[in-house]
């Protein structure tokens, strides 16, 4: 119970520390934001007109403390471009993002697992070397460049799946997994890369260990040691890397939802980016930060659950 | 397998000297205006022995533009490793070494930072001060740095608990000589294959960054760019994605040969 608490307690400690990193990364740095917005041809009145009424004459503390309380209040402001409240853009957004957070991740682990299974219980044979090389030069390519192949291949060449787009899930599910598909598929490729690699060696680990050997002299299958006995004991560490994969999952979601059309949260991100509009940065950087520093927690404790020999406390 | 590692660490030394002579000298070799000479009439030509590897919309010759984009994206990947050692090897060695108050408050920042995709990281940093080269090398250097510190750290704080630091200690010697003279050189390697795999995923930063519009800028020819334009003319012309994608890939599998087989060779450890 002890460690739940001071887990929590240094969840907000952390989720403080973000909201204060993002404040300083997006005010401090030099670049006025008046001008930002404006461009930098504008005239002066207009800008400093702009400059009082986002308050920005006020010292900086002041400006923390507003935006703050706006975020705990759930009040995020209004976005400059899409002129709408940003909690109600982070909303809609955020459900997209997650079909296609979970959709790659799932793809990643089914495919990435059993090829690590495979080239672990081949250890130095041609099938290790085939996925080795395939995983190796899996995280050599960019995941945008495999977005732009699946485009090519499953979009245009073959009309599989449209090439970009959206649809609500809430209106039609399935046509809402179509268009996650591709996006999905080019993320997930990438991930598998480095848990097929991780599968692969910590799997060798526990396949050289003693008691798989008394699980062999046992006169179990090689089914039931392997999938069984050494898998059982490989995927924990296995999940904690699948779970730090999801704060490069949500870098990544930038450049494929930006790439694929899909109006998600990493595409809302972007558009703030690219307009320069401040609150919608602000707001997205932390819902963003905050959604992984969570997740990160949620895989911690789903750790706990998988392995009993982790006790909390 | 001990054949396939050497192999592996042949094969990534190769494209490796290979990539780095081609960003060196081939600006040197190339007429200046190699990479941003129009040829109208040849626009968007596949592969022929005028231009070996094709030309993009605006007619520019795609393997002058490669090479020039060679030397962006390594300079701006080196820059940046470069930048995010000389921010993260204080800041893990300080932590490590010496624990207590100063290692908790210090990883704490860390720890933060870490929240924040590294691209994210990057891309909110390059828009705020403005896409330029050098913005891009302080935004991809800034956003590794807590990566960096945080294995520094763990390196440091196996290095400190050493009979030798402890000898000397007792020996009177003060912390900060003890840091630079016992702790640093018994770290090195990891902070070797730390750096060749950090030089790997800023290559792909970088190239993610442009790839957006918030890295290197038009016209300069950068790989990232050259993978954007060609985005709205795949069916026409794949080669303008196939050519500057082939050679970040390249160059990404050679650091990544590179840096797994020096991670077996420093760190046999980790093996």
């Amino acid at each position: 119970m002890t460690y739940v608490v001071n887990r929590l307690l240094s969840v907000i400690l952390t989720l403080f520390l973000i909201t204060l990193v993002t404040f300083a990364v997006t005010n401090i740095l030099p670049g006025d934001v008046a001008m930002m917005i404006m461009g930098t041809q504008s005239n002066e009145a207009a800008l400093e007109g702009l400059r009082q009424s986002l308050g920005l004459n006020d010292p900086l503390i002041v400006q923390y403390g507003r935006w703050i309380g706006g975020l705990l209040t759930g009040d995020l402001g209004n976005s400059l471009i899409f002129k709408k409240p940003i909690a109600e853009l982070l909303v809609q957004k955020a459900v997209a993002s997650a079909i296609i957070v979970v959709m790659s991740m799932t793809i990643a682990l089914a495919l990435a697992v059993p090829l690590g299974v495979w080239a672990a219980v081949h250890r130095d044979k041609w099938q290790d070397t085939v996925s080795s090389s395939a995983s190796l030069m899996g995280v050599s390519l960019p995941d945008f460049f495999w977005g732009i192949v699946m485009i090519l291949v499953f979009a245009r060449w073959l009309v599989w799946f449209p090439s970009s787009g959206i649809v609500e899930p809430s209106e039609d599910f399935l046509g809402a997994l179509r268009y996650a598909f591709l996006p999905s598929l080019a993320l997930g490729l990438g991930l598998m890369a480095h848990l097929t690699r991780m599968t692969r060696s910590t799997m060798t680990g526990i396949l050289g260990q003693e008691f798989i050997c008394v699980a062999r002299a046992k006169g179990l299958t090689e089914r039931t040691v392997i999938w069984r006995y050494a898998l059982g004991n490989a995927i924990g560490p296995v999940i904690t890397i699948a779970g730090l994969q999801i704060g490069y999952l949500f870098g990544s979601i930038i450049v494929m939802e930006s790439l694929f059309g899909y109006t998600g949260m990493g595409w809302l991100t972007y558009q703030a980016l690219l307009n320069r509009d401040l609150p919608l940065i602000q707001a997205t950087v932390v819902v963003i930060a905050a959604v992984v520093m969570i997740t990160n927690l949620l895989v911690d404790l789903l750790y706990v659950l998988i392995d009993p020999r982790v006790k909390l406390g | 397998m001990k054949r396939f590692k050497t192999t592996k660490g042949l094969i990534g030394i190769f494209l490796l000297t290979i990539i780095a002579l081609v960003a060196i000298l081939g600006p040197m070799i190339l007429p200046p205006d190699a990479a941003t000479k129009m040829d109208m009439l040849a626009r968007r030509s596949p592969p022929n022995w005028n231009h070996l590897l094709g030309t993009d919309q605006l007619g520019r010759d795609m393997l002058a533009r490669v090479i020039l984009g060679a030397r962006t994206s390594l300079e701006i990947a080196v820059s940046a490793v470069l930048m995010s050692i000389v921010l993260g090897l204080p800041l893990g060695l300080v932590s490590g070494y010496s624990g207590g108050w100063n290692d908790n408050v210090l990883m704490r920042l860390v720890d933060t930072l870490l929240a924040f995709p590294a691209l994210l990281l990057a891309l909110t940093i390059s828009a705020v001060l403005g896409p330029n080269v050098q913005n891009t090398i302080i935004a991809i250097g800034v956003a590794f740095t807590p990566y960096l510190a945080r294995i520094i750290r763990g390196e440091a704080l196996k290095v400190a608990q050493m009979p030798y630091v402890e000898a000397a200690r007792a020996s009177g010697t003060t912390d900060g000589m003890i840091m630079l003279r016992h702790v640093l050189p018994n770290i090195l390697p990891a902070v070797i294959v730390q750096a060749t795999i950090s030089l790997a995923f800023a290559i792909l930063a970088e190239a993610g960054l442009s790839f957006l519009g918030l890295g290197t800028q038009p016209p300069a020819a950068s790989w990232g760019l050259m993978i954007q334009a060609s985005r709205d003319q795949l069916d026409v012309a794949p080669w303008t994605a196939l050519v500057p994608g082939a050679a970040v890939a390249l160059t990404v599998l050679g650091l990544n040969m590179f840096g797994d087989v020096l991670r077996d060779i420093l760190d046999p450890k980790s093996k």
